[in-house]
C-alpha cells in the first residue's frame, strides 16, 4: 500500500440513491480508513457511521436520484460527505438516537440541508496512537 | 464396536437410537465373516435392531478406505476433506440400506457409484451456496488470532498495516479478507443470560433518552441490547466488548449492525 498522502486526497463516488448500493461506499471507507492507519475498530465505526448516515439521506431522497459520497483524505482525518437531492424531508435532530449514535462513532458529525440537497459530514479522527 | 459414524449428517437419517437398536458390540462371528456374508445376513435382519445396526457399522468400518479413498478424489473442490468423509461415509450408509444380495453384484462395485454421486451431489449443492474460498478462510483465521494477540499487547485494535506486518501478508490481502469476513462471518447464538446485566442497567442509568427508545431497546436480545448500550451509552469500543463478550470484533460489528437496523426501521415506524 502506498504511503499516506501528504495532501488532502478527495475521492468522490456516486451511486443510485438505493440502499443495495451502500455496500460499495462500506467497502470504500474502510479501504481509505486503513490508508489513513486507522484501527480496525475505528474502520468498523467509520462502515457503520457510513451506514447510517446513507440510511438517513435515502429516506428522505427521492427515487431514481444519485448518492453522492465524498471522501476527503488527510494525514490524520477522514472526512466523508454524503449528500442526496432533497425535497423538503428534515434530518433527525441532533437530539435523537440515530445523531448520538452517529456521534458516538465518527467523532464529529454536522448536517445540512440547502440548495436542494441534504447534506451529512462525517469526520473521524485518528486516535494519537 | 462403536458407531463408526457419529456425525450428524449421518446421524439425522439412521433410525433414531430406542432401547432396540443401540447398536450392540459386533457379533463374534462378524469378525470372521466375509463382507459378502455380512451383508446377507443385514438384508434379512428389521431395520434398527441393535443386530442391524452393530452389522452395519461392521460393513461401514470394512469400507472405511474406499470412503477415503473417493473422498481424496475430490479434494481440490475447495471443501475440507473431513467433510468430504462425511459426506462419502453418509453414500455408503445409503448403499449399504440400498444394496440388494440377491442380485448378486459386488458389494463395492454398487457401493462406488453411490458414494461418488453423494460427493458430487453435495459438491454441486455447495456450490449454489456463497462459498468463502479456502484461501480466504485461512487468511482469515491468522488476521483473526493476530487482532487478537495484537490487541492484548497493544492495549487497542491493531491498524490494517500492523495486522499485515504480523502476519506477513500485505495490507490489501489483509483488507480483502476482512471484508470476506464481514461479508461471510456468523454470530454464535446468544447464550446471554436474559437477566439484564449490571453494566448494561448502569449504562443505562441517569441517562436521558427519548421514551420511545427506551421499550425499543427493552424488546432486542440480551445480547444485541448489551452490545448497543456497550458501545453508544457506555462508549466502550468494539474491541473491549468483543473481549467482554467472548465474540469477535468482527462479530460485534456485525450484531451492532443488525441492532441499529432494527431500531432505525422500529423509531421510523
Amino acid at each position: 500500500m502506498a504511503e499516506v498522502a501528504t495532501d488532502e486526497d478527495l475521492v468522490v463516488l456516486t451511486v443510485p440513491a438505493d440502499g443495495a448500493y451502500l455496500s460499495v461506499l462500506r467497502t470504500a471507507t474502510a479501504g481509505l480508513a486503513a490508508r489513513l492507519h486507522f484501527t480496525l475498530d475505528e474502520i468498523e465505526d467509520l462502515r457503520i457511521a457510513v451506514d447510517e448516515a446513507c440510511a438517513m439521506l435515502l429516506a428522505g431522497a427521492p427515487p431514481y436520484t444519485e448518492l453522492t459520497c465524498r471522501f476527503e483524505v488527510t494525514q490524520d482525518t477522514l472526512t466523508v460527505a454524503v449528500s442526496v437531492p432533497n425535497t423538503g424531508q428534515r434530518l433527525p435532530g441532533t437530539e435523537t438516537f440515530a445523531w448520538m449514535v452517529l456521534t458516538a462513532l465518527a467523532g464529529s458529525v454536522t448536517s445540512d440541508v440547502s440548495d436542494g440537497h441534504a447534506t451529512i459530514w462525517l469526520t473521524k479522527k485518528r486516535d494519537g496512537t | 464396536m462403536t458407531e463408526v459414524t457419529g456425525r450428524p449428517t449421518a446421524a439425522a437419517r439412521r433410525p433414531r437410537p430406542t432401547v432396540a437398536n443401540i447398536p450392540r458390540p459386533a457379533p463374534a462371528y462378524a469378525e470372521q465373516a466375509t463382507t459378502r456374508e455380512l451383508l446377507d445376513r443385514l438384508a434379512r435382519l428389521p431395520r434398527g435392531d441393535g443386530h442391524w445396526s452393530a452389522l452395519r457399522a461392521e460393513i461401514v468400518r470394512r469400507h472405511l478406505s474406499l470412503v477415503r479413498a473417493l473422498a481424496w478424489r475430490f479434494r481440490d473442490r475447495g471443501e475440507d476433506l473431513d467433510d468430504l468423509i462425511q459426506v462419502a461415509t453418509l453414500g455408503l450408509l445409503h448403499a449399504v440400506d440400498r444394496f440388494d444380495p440377491d442380485r448378486g453384484a459386488e458389494f463395492t462395485t454398487y457401493a462406488t457409484p453411490t458414494i461418488v454421486g453423494e460427493l458430487k451431489r453435495h459438491l454441486r449443492d455447495r456450490a449454489g451456496a456463497v462459498r468463502v474460498p479456502r484461501r480466504l478462510q485461512e487468511r482469515h483465521a491468522a488476521i483473526s488470532r493476530a487482532s487478537v494477540d495484537l490487541y492484548q499487547r497493544l492495549g487497542r485494535s491493531p491498524t490494517v498495516h500492523e495486522l499485515a506486518a504480523e502476519t506477513g501478508l500485505t495490507d490489501e490481502e489483509v483488507l480483502e479478507a476482512l471484508e470476506g469476513a464481514r461479508a461471510h462471518t456468523t454470530v454464535p447464538l446468544d447464550a446471554t443470560d436474559p437477566a439484564e446485566s449490571h453494566d448494561t442497567a448502569d449504562a443505562l442509568d441517569g441517562i436521558e433518552y427519548r421514551a420511545a427508545l427506551r421499550p425499543l431497546l427493552d424488546r432486542l436480545p440480551p445480547r444485541d441490547k448489551r452490545i448497543l448500550v456497550l458501545r453508544f451509552f457506555a462508549h466502550r469500543t468494539q474491541s473491549e466488548i468483543a473481549a467482554e463478550l467472548g465474540i469477535s470484533q468482527v462479530q460485534v460489528s456485525r450484531l451492532l449492525t443488525r441492532t441499529l437496523t432494527t431500531l432505525r426501521t422500529a423509531l421510523a415506524d
